[in-house]
């Protein structure tokens, strides 16, 4: 999951260190609706997996995030 | 701050380019380079990203890129209205990327709803809003204009009947298409981006992101936006001035596989095989810049010997001695090499472009010239191609025929060099090129070369005042100018237009405005020819003598002696601006070997 912490601090512009569970759209000022597809895009490109439409909908927080990607196996 | 993406064959994501725009934003020499442009983008739909990776892009090249995106779909408004913010911004480059599915409405999926002359009329119409908005643009504004073209569809609702259809669907767009690009082909501002074809490159299932198009209106998925701002790099390249002119080439494993002083002429892979095609076709596409008039040139450590006869015994050599420029082919070191081919070509090394297998070479050629574009060649030789097709450095914003035969006239001069070095006495020498002096009057064919003579030439160029081909066109149409053109042709081939002069005409004296030669062409009695020429006009008419003036810049100090060499007085200096005059009581002579003509 390394690999997952690494887009969202990247894409977010955050520190690694502040990507975990307490992390949301709506706490974080830069998680805004065009950076959330940046970070969708980037995970898909970087550890090979899809997300549904409906899913992009449903992820609110790293949490969300998190649990969807795993489980995609990764 | 400087950062190279292609350094490495990794391809940054579209975030990484995001990541690296606000970097580069936040730090301290944001907005030091020394160049810089003016974009505006105007689109169908939110573009997100463009803005950031071209930033990026022109911020490896040392260009500051400032960036107006226009509101949502507000393209015509930001057109038509003077006062708008794109107007304000004053773009050097604007681009206007509208997309299909915005031009076309419903009727995108719903194509056969209506009849095929309404689908005719349809396009008509689209092209009546286009057109003009574009002239528009044009009228109102000073930026080269990049129009994008529209994706042609890969589906329809007719399936295979699609092509049985009168003036169908598919066959709508190709319409739109290709009246865009009949309407603007000879256009000098207007520049048709073919998207169609971007879109056919990266393939048109990847061009779209469905999940995207629909959460955030993405016509384009955002991973491919690196790619398209590298085909605008294309434009901004040439606008920039930042256009190659020359590859500079390794020989081993670049122009053919494996190393002649070990493998040997038969051993070496270059042919109609699967280990020697990929080296011919590659040397073909090389022909083909060559051709379209990029110079070629070898730097490679090898026995001079051996590589030699490769170029004249191999049969599937599609390079010959012939293509190239000049060939640094010895065991100097390649940075040596690099330095003595600038200085055989007169040109900075800021205009090569440099092809090696070797990563080590590569690397080191970086290192001591980083304005060299060093091309990071793949490890496997079936790529070689498609990296080099993929090279845009050569771009120019219009091609004139001196353009195009640059490579072969490189070619000539190097023949010329060498024969004059065979020569001992150089007036035997300029004899012997039997050489063809022709001055012609300004008109439409050569007006763009004289603009771009003047906007180029340094070193031989006593006033350095720089025309568009307007100014140059308004001379051109005054009686009481004279503007003319000037073409050398020697033994060894045609140099192509070389030189240009605009005098006017007093009535008592005739002063000679601007009167310049490529480098290339000094010191072969062809300036003298010219003076004769215009004396003689300047006599013909009446005129008791003939002004010049000198301006000293920092680099055409090869001209300061010219006219003092040339039997004229100094009339008078002020600051840095001398003043020559010539008294035309004595003929000024035209050299003896030099044939003139003119048309």
């Amino acid at each position: 999951m390394r690999e997952l912490n690494k887009i969202v601090a990247k894409v977010l512009s955050i520190d690694e260190i502040k990507v975990n569970d307490s992390l949301t759209m709506k706490n974080t000022e830069q998680w805004d609706s065009f950076n959330h597809l940046l970070l969708i895009s980037e995970i898909e490109k970087e550890l090979g997996i899809t997300f549904s439409i409906q899913e992009v909908e449903k992820i609110k927080s790293f949490r969300d995030l998190r649990e969807i990607v795993s489980g995609k196996g990764r | 701050m400087s950062i190279k993406t292609d350094e490495t064959n990794k391809k940054l994501s579209i975030s990484d380019y995001f990541s690296l725009y606000k970097k580069l934003r936040n730090s301290k020499n944001f907005g030091k380079n020394k160049k810089s442009i003016k974009i505006a983008l105007l689109s169908s739909f939110t573009a997100n990203g463009i803005k950031e990776a071209l930033f990026v892009k022109c911020s490896e090249l040392g260009i500051n890129c400032d960036f107006y995106v226009g509101g949502y779909n507000q393209y015509s408004q930001e057109i038509l209205d003077k006062n708008s913010g794109l107007h304000k911004f004053k773009p050097d480059l604007a681009i206007l990327f509208i997309d299909a599915r915005s031009i076309f409405g419903n009727n995108y999926l719903l194509p056969y709803n209506i009849d095929e002359n309404r689908r005719k009329r349809f396009v008509e119409e689209k092209l009546n809003e286009i057109i003009p908005l574009t002239e528009k643009l044009k009228s109102d504004s000073t930026a080269k204009i990049l129009l994008h073209n529209f994706e042609i569809p890969q589906f329809s609702p007719l399936g295979i009947l699609e092509n049985k259809q009168k003036f169908g669907f598919v066959e709508s767009v190709e319409a739109l298409n290709s009246e865009l690009r009949d309407t603007f082909k000879n256009d000098e501002q207007v520049f048709v981006f073919d998207y169609d074809a971007f879109c056919s490159k990266i393939g048109k299932n990847n061009a779209i992101d469905y999940k995207m198009y629909y959460l955030g209106d993405m016509k384009l998925n955002l991973q491919y936006i690196p790619e398209l701002c590298n085909e605008y790099m294309a434009y901004i390249k040439p606008l920039m001035s930042l256009a190659k002119k020359c590859i500079v080439l390794d020989l081993d494993n670049t122009l053919w596989g494996g190393i002649i002083g070990e493998d040997g002429l038969e051993g070496i892979k270059l042919g109609p095989t699967p280990e020697g095609r990929p080296f011919m076709e590659f040397q073909q596409y090389l022909l083909s810049l060559f051709n379209r008039g990029v110079i070629l040139a070898i730097n490679s450590k090898n026995n001079y010997d051996d590589a030699i006869e490769v170029f004249r015994k191999h049969p599937h050599m599609a390079l010959k001695e012939d293509n190239f420029a000049a060939m640094q082919i010895n065991w100097n070191d390649k940075i040596e090499n690099m330095k003595a081919l600038a200085e055989e070509l007169s040109v900075g090394v800021d205009s090569f472009v440099f092809i090696d297998d070797d990563k080590a070479n590569r690397q080191m050629i970086r290192e001591a010239f980083p304005e060299i574009n060093v091309v990071e060649m793949p490890e496997d030789s079936s790529l070689y191609l498609n990296k080099l097709m993929d090279i845009n450095d050569f771009n120019t914003l219009q091609i004139t025929e001196e353009d195009k035969k640059r490579g072969h006239m490189y070619v000539q001069q190097r023949k010329r060099t060498e024969f004059q070095k065979s020569a001992t006495d150089l007036t035997e020498f300029l004899k012997s090129l039997n050489m063809v002096v022709t001055a012609e009057k300004a008109n439409k064919f050569n007006i763009p070369r004289i603009s771009q003579l003047t906007q180029k030439t340094n070193q031989f160029n006593m006033t350095t005042r720089r025309y568009m081909e307007e100014d140059i066109k308004k001379f051109s149409e005054d009686k009481n100018s004279l503007v003319f053109s000037v073409k050398v042709e020697d033994k060894f081939g045609d140099n192509g237009i070389t030189g240009a002069a605009i005098v006017k005409k007093g009535k008592d004296a005739w002063s000679i405005d601007t009167f310049l030669l490529s480098c290339r062409i000094i010191g072969r009695k062809v300036e003298e020819t010219l003076l004769a020429y215009i004396a003689r006009e300047a006599k013909k008419a009446g005129a008791k003598r003939i002004t010049a003036e000198f301006i000293p810049t920092k680099k055409n100090s090869v001209a300061k002696e010219f006219y003092k060499n040339s039997g004229f007085n100094m009339a008078k200096k002020e600051n840095e601006k001398e003043v020559w005059e010539y008294d035309l009581k004595e003929d000024y002579k035209f050299p003896d070997f030099i044939k003139f003509v003119e048309k």
